[in-house]
């Protein structure tokens, strides 16, 4: 197991050593052909919604597990994309082209009053205030006849470009399947930058981030907006892909806690992990659909049981090794050059 | 010439507790300020103060000709100012590297979003960046540790990786909270060792909180003590060594029998 993830690390490595892109470009390549590899039409519909997921989980690791920031309003703006799209859809006739940005900008603004309450809320309390949102936005659809109250909205049309539609699954995944991808590599590249630390800083120590230059509301509010994006790319595709069809049910506090689970058993603050958690936590969900109630009792527990029992999820489990690799590393440097005293004025220079 | 930094007449109150009461405090460019005093007296919430941690009540803080009077934290660190803090407050979970790196986000020229495109322009500054930070762990000895999580540091190496961490922002004044508390002789000769070379290096102006007087006598240029967050004293070394307030607050007044009966009476 530990080879394979050493082999996977260095054929990572000479493919970036040519071209930081060409990593993505092979895993595009790779999953072209995944829908030509499945029984029947049920599983491309569900891997189209693995890809979906993962977006989503990605959206909430920013926000959450790089940024600190504990959030329960995710899953209402992935609602809010949804219905964006669902409305402009059915109520005006527009096309997917339009309708997905429209959705993502929907969100994001609504991704930033999901923030603001972060500026003064911290923890549980944050958690509250946005779950205050998520109920609202949710009953809100619940009620009005215009959002098509509690029989959601049908009828949501297909992408269609240039005059060819996405007809089935299969068709579909060419569509989410690179999206996907293009959003994971977006949201790696990001938080590998100064932004990506700036989010950590501000989760790690707020004050000792802002007395070393990093504006903590900023960075809270572009965590959030961020994570706003990737709910309402998500919720644009949910309701574009067949049966074209949105109901108040896929967007319940139920559904946070789904999300929430794929983020923490993946490994919180970790992408990859967060990846393969929304894999594992999607294909679970739906072996055990028929049994609603003990679903959720499981999922309960899977969330309490790992942050009990490894906090930093899988991916944590995973890092580790490369950060145990390091130190023994480091330490074999250090032994030699210096017994005793901290740091070494004397090697400087 | 003005002094770089220059206090005047600060308040700051908790509740009915005055932690800090009109004080003066001026220090001049490439200066070593020592601020003592005993426990409570103030010192932290000083820095606090000076840092846009707190929000002062009155008075007034100048720097280098502007106004930072109740600048947010981010503004006072963008204005030039480096603080480190007393409990270290590392980000624990972040490589050492990085909370270097971190030091020098306002120096970072590319947009918060550029690194979409992460190669290009941003890889080659992400490059630079990490080789003069790396420049700066091997100032502080600690480049071995660069891709270890700050959390696996001893209490040693995270004071160093502290004056890093200031070292980074490219700062003209650093404010040193206890820089080495909880450290051994050694460890702190070679602490105050390091200080004295970045203030050369870098031609800094230093404030040093200390609780450890021997490091502060030996090191500072001039001296101000606080007691109960009014400065009482300020001078070089020996004037504070001699200073009778001083003596008093660290170590009480002496009385005579007629005042001790009273005490125990009372």
């Amino acid at each position: 197991m530990l080879t394979l993830i050493d082999g996977i690390e260095a054929f990572i490595g000479r493919l970036k050593a040519i071209h930081p892109l060409l990593p993505w470009l092979v895993a595009l390549l790779l999953l072209l052909p995944v829908p030509h590899f499945t029984a029947n039409n049920y599983q491309v519909y569900l891997i189209n919604f693995i890809c979906i997921m993962i977006i989503l989980a990605t959206g909430l690791n920013i926000v959450k597990g790089f940024a600190g920031q504990v959030t329960v309003g995710h899953v209402a703006l992935y609602a809010i994309g949804a219905y964006t799209s669902a409305v402009l859809s059915t109520k005006f006739g527009m096309p997917f082209y339009v309708n997905l940005p429209v959705s993502i900008l929907a969100a994001m603004i609504f991704g930033v009053l999901v923030g603001l309450p972060s500026f003064r809320l911290e923890g549980a309390y944050l958690a509250l205030a946005t779950l205050a949102f998520a109920q609202a936005v949710e009953v809100y659809i619940r009620v009005t006849n215009y959002l098509g109250a509690a029989s959601g909205i049908g009828g949501i049309k297909p992408p269609e470009f240039f005059g060819f539609t996405l007809r089935n699954y299969d068709e579909y995944y060419y569509l989410v399947m690179p999206i996907m991808l293009l959003a994971v590599y977006a949201s790696f590249a990001i938080l590998r930058s100064a932004t990506g630390r700036a989010f950590m800083a501000v989760r790690e120590d707020p004050i000792s981030a802002a007395s070393m230059g990093v504006n903590v509301r900023r960075y809270k509010l572009i965590a959030f907006v961020m994570s706003a994006f990737y709910a309402g790319l998500a919720g644009s595709l949910y309701a574009h892909m067949l049966p074209g069809y949105v109901h108040p049910n896929n967007f319940t506090v139920i559904e946070m806690v789904t999300v929430l689970l794929m983020v923490v058993l993946g490994g919180i603050g970790n992408i990859w992990g967060g990846i393969i958690g929304a894999i594992i936590v999607t294909i679970v969900a739906d072996i055990t659909r028929e049994y609603y109630f003990y679903q959720l009792l499981l999922f309960g527990a899977v969330i309490v049981g790992t942050v009990l029992f490894m906090p930093k999820g899988i991916g944590g489990i995973i890092d580790r090794y490369f950060v145990n690799r390091r130190f023994v590393a480091a330490r074999e440097l250090t032994a030699v050059a210096k017994r005793g005293v901290v740091g070494s004025a004397s090697r400087e220079e | 010439m003005g002094p770089m930094l220059e206090v005047k007449g600060l308040n700051k109150s908790f509740g009915g507790l005055r932690a800090i009461r009109d004080v003066d405090f001026a220090v001049r460019e490439g200066e070593i300020r020592g601020l003592i005093g005993p426990n409570g007296s103030g010192k932290s919430t000083f820095f606090n103060l000076l840092s846009g941690v707190y929000a002062v009540d009155s008075g007034t803080v100048v720097f280098d000709g502007r106004d930072l009077t109740n600048s947010e934290p981010h503004e006072v660190a963008a204005a030039g100012i480096a603080r480190t803090f007393q409990l270290l407050r590392m980000f624990t979970e972040m490589t050492v590297l990085e909370n270097v790196m971190i030091g020098y986000h306002n120096h970072v020229k590319y947009g918060a979003l550029a690194g979409v495109f992460g190669f290009g322009r941003v890889a080659s500054e992400e490059k630079i960046i990490r080789d003069e930070m790396m420049e700066v762990l091997a100032f502080i000895g600690l480049e071995d540790f660069a891709s270890i999580p700050a959390s696996e540091l001893s209490i040693g190496q995270r004071r160093l990786l502290a004056l890093g961490r200031a070292m980074a922002m490219k700062p003209k004044l650093l404010l040193l909270d206890e820089p080495a508390a909880g450290l051994s002789p050694v460890n702190v000769d070679n602490i105050m060792l390091i200080i004295l070379r970045m203030k050369e290096k870098f031609n800094l102006t230093v404030v040093i909180v200390e609780h450890i007087l021997k490091v502060v006598m030996e090191t500072c240029d001039r001296i101000s003590v606080l007691d109960h967050g009014v400065k009482i004293a300020e001078g070089v070394p020996s004037e504070i060594r001699d200073d009778e307030a001083v003596v008093e607050a660290y170590l009480g007044r002496e009385m005579d029998d007629e005042e001790v009966k009273r005490a125990i009476s009372a």
